[in-house]
């Protein structure tokens, strides 16, 4: 697999600090989220983080992109998380953009060009009302219909879909039990309904219900009509491992909020942070905070390199990430007390962030138990 | 588990019974339906179901007769909470009933008693608590609103921050500084102070929930009547450190806990992972089960305090310590299970339903809102009445002599 240089990455993430840091504080955070009748989100942010080559960090050059790979990816979902980023990185530039990428054919993916330069938007509609977090259970069916299909279902909340160009929806062609098929829905087709909801972090996003939708062959992700559940489950592991990457940003950014919280609340006549077992937390959450860098960063390595273990250290990567999620996010509105509590303060948002990102496509217990039932030969 | 126990008492059967049918029948309709859908409640839909329930004197059942109580031994106060609990009667509210009632009838003078503590008995009265400051959380005593006196009245001036409910109160009991040189504890006194009194102004909070239950008060020069101090100046510590073991007993609302369990019991069987049903799930079944223990051995420890009240005429510092610090855990516990279930129906979080006259479309399980509210709500569990911390200092100095 590509990749950039080590340079390569610290330019990248120099540019994802300064710029976002710069643009993107929380109040800015907050006007985009509490636009009234917005979208939630920044189209502008969007434009502009596609010129500084953000969104095709991982996409060829040919296409655009910088040539990167999924360590490139995590850079930049890092940066994302560390500053709540509410623009649709997971739906377009990790689960859409892998979807086309990992089984497209040659003219689906000239997309990616679009994608890298923010001109399209997409959202993963894949989970339904009885999937859980069971990636193989799909009921949407697409029935052939002339040259095309129609497709109906329906699919639960995905973030995004109230804004997207495209919905990537799987569906099983010709019946229940059919090969799974990747469609390139348009989300104002006929028969789609979009049921737009915020999801708990603030995010905008929709659950969607197709009817009869009338889409042509070239919709069909592919040339064939061969089973993508391979695809679709090497695409979730870069999904899960995305959010893992935006976690652990986030739970850096809130564990230094903490520590600088620590330091000027006074309470007892000294600063909370000279409390040692309030030292001690803050420890905790820091040390949580860098295993959960540690294993991340080796599971987006072991993607890059295609290791035959790459699915097994992604999973491993899930189970340790939300639980420092769950600890770290929920002491820093301990620590933070009452004022943890606002919607004014930012560390409440990280809460909330995190969860989101310890529960996307399957929390940690339900990855231990996948991982419980699949052990490593001794 | 304990109070399945007492459920044999006929004595108590009778007074089930007798709760029962009293919510079948005077449990508002408007009410009932926001409850189920864990719809918010107006001030005047709330105050017309605990007036009611006031006129039978249950809100403060467990006070002592000679206070205008029923002199309730703690099942009996039990039995009637998980009644309330099962007719879907909204939760009662702690300021009056629990928290400044006990105080009056045992610190305060005739007087007081005679103007307050019917009001609290019939719920004429809403109360709030001025304690926290922002300057004042975890180090409560070292709070700086002061009242310097001024003739027969003491002029107010300072804030208060986290006072939930105050812009529903009609009144506030606050702690006040009265002695600017004395020891930190040894300058504070307890004042009641009407919310009506020039001076004072309320700000609303909006919480992690997006909800707006805190809020921030102002006092700017408020003239008090002396008369509305509570037990002697500067010794409001000893009555604020009473009130708070009473508020942290208050804050294992075990009705509530019970209640979310249902509602998680439900949702779990609502809810399918790869087609099949996630009660199936031995992994989710366990975590149900250790819930259970967790229920079972709070409402143990809520008993033993409850008991102590009624016995000493206070629940003791330690053992309320103890209970809430563990109350509050298990709160969150079976919170956060809820929303690991949600998380397989996306996590969708439609604030607005919990609203009044929403008529949208609530994707996934019904109780999502609720259920998330609650958990984000309850994130404070471990910070309010004394973080979890502080409860644990008060056990390492209290019970452990460290």
């Amino acid at each position: 697999m590509p990749s950039l240089s080590s340079e390569e990455r610290q330019q990248l993430n120099d540019s994802l600090q300064e710029m976002l840091s710069d643009k993107y504080p929380f109040e800015h955070w907050k006007k985009l989220a509490r636009a009234p009748g917005g979208e939630g989100f920044g189209r502008s942010e969007w434009k502009q983080f596609a010129e500084m080559g953000w969104l095709g960090v991982a996409m060829p050059e040919e296409a655009g992109g910088l040539g990167g790979g999924m360590t490139e990816l995590g850079i930049v979902l890092a940066a994302a998380g560390r500053s709540i980023l509410l623009e649709p990185f997971l739906g377009t530039i990790v689960l859409g953009a892998g979807a086309i990428e990992l089984a497209g054919n040659a003219k689906q993916r000239e997309m990616l060009g679009q994608i890298a330069s923010g001109d399209v938007l997409l959202a993963f509609c894949h989970s339904e009302p009885d999937s859980g977090y069971a990636r193989d259970y799909v009921k949407t069916v697409a029935t052939k219909d002339g040259s095309g299909y129609s497709l109906t279902g329906e699919k639960t909340f995905a973030l995004h879909a109230h804004a997207a160009d495209f919905l990537v929806v799987s569906a099983r062609i010709g019946s229940e039990t059919g090969p799974l098929g990747l469609f390139l829905v348009p989300r104002t087709a006929n028969g789609v309904s979009i049921l737009p909801a915020p999801a708990l972090d603030g995010r905008q996003g929709a659950a969607v219900r197709l009817a009869a939708v009338k889409v042509d062959g070239a919709s069909r992700l592919g040339d064939s009509e061969n089973d993508l559940m391979p695809v679709v489950d090497r695409v979730i592991d870069r999904g899960v491992i995305a959010a893992c990457a935006e976690a652990v940003g986030a739970m850096a950014a809130v564990t230094d909020q903490t520590v600088e919280y620590l330091k000027t609340r006074q309470q007892f006549g000294q600063p909370l942070s000279k409390f040692q077992v309030l030292q001690h937390r803050l420890v905790d959450m820091s040390v949580s905070t860098e295993e959960a860098r540690a294993i991340v960063h080796a599971a987006l390595q072991a993607l890059d390199d295609g290791a035959p273990d790459a699915q097994q250290m992604v999973w491993m990567a899930k189970v340790k990430t939300a639980q420092s999620a769950r600890f770290v996010g929920g002491q820093g509105i301990q620590l933070h007390g009452g004022m943890g509590m606002t919607d004014e303060l930012s560390i409440g948002h990280y809460y909330k962030r995190l969860t989101m990102c310890e529960t996307l496509f399957g929390d940690g217990e339900w990855y231990l138990r996948q991982l419980s039932g699949n052990q490593r030969a001794a | 588990m304990f109070i399945r126990t007492v459920e044999h008492d006929t004595s108590l059967d009778n007074f089930r019974a007798e709760v029962r049918a009293f919510c079948e029948r005077e449990l508002p309709e408007v009410v009932k339906r926001k409850q189920a859908t864990g719809q918010h409640l107006e001030k005047q839909e709330y105050d017309q179901w605990l007036k009611r329930l006031g006129s039978k004197g249950w809100l403060t059942g467990k006070w002592p007769k000679a206070h205008g109580g029923l002199g309730w031994a703690p099942a009996q106060h039990l039995a009637f909470l998980e009644e309330l609990g099962r007719a879907g009667a909204p939760p009662l509210l702690s300021f009056g009933p629990t928290m400044a009632g006990p105080v009056i009838y045992t610190f305060g003078n005739d007087e007081q008693k005679k103007q307050h503590l019917p009001g609290i008995i019939k719920n004429d009265v809403w109360w709030c608590q001025g304690y926290s400051e922002p300057g004042a959380g975890s180090d409560l005593a070292s709070l700086k609103t002061r009242a310097d006196r001024d003739g027969d009245h003491y002029v107010v001036n300072g804030q208060k921050i986290w006072t939930s409910m105050a812009h529903w109160a009609d009144w506030i009991f606050a702690l006040v500084r009265t002695d600017q040189k004395a020891k930190k504890q040894e300058g504070i006194s307890f004042l009641l102070i009407d919310m009506k009194t020039p001076g004072i102004t309320v700000r609303p909070i909006i919480g992690i929930t997006l909800g707006h239950h805190l809020n921030e008060v102002f006092f700017d020069n408020v003239r008090v009547p002396i008369s509305n101090r509570i037990g002697e100046e500067n010794k409001g510590w000893t009555y604020a450190k009473f009130l708070l073991a009473n508020e942290r007993v208050g804050n294992v609302d075990i009705v509530k806990l019970e209640a979310n369990i249902d509602q998680i019991r439900a949702l779990v069987a609502e809810t399918r992972e790869g087609g099949k049903a996630l009660s199936d799930d031995p992994m989710v079944k366990r975590r149900m089960a250790e819930l259970e223990v967790g229920l079972a051995t709070v409402k143990a420890l809520l008993a033993d305090q409850l008991a102590a009240a009624r016995q000493d005429g206070a629940p003791s510092l330690m053992g309320a310590a103890a209970l809430k610090l563990r109350g509050t855990e298990l709160q969150q516990a079976i919170l956060q299970t809820g929303l690991d279930v949600l998380g397989r129906h996306g996590m969708v979080y439609q604030r607005d339903a919990l609203e009044a006259g929403w008529n949208g479309e609530i994707l996934g399980p019904t109780a999502s809102a609720e259920l998330i509210y609650e958990h984000l709500y309850r994130r404070a569990a471990t910070i309010y009445g004394g973080s979890s911390e502080v409860q644990k200092n008060i056990i390492a100095k209290g019970a452990l002599g460290l």
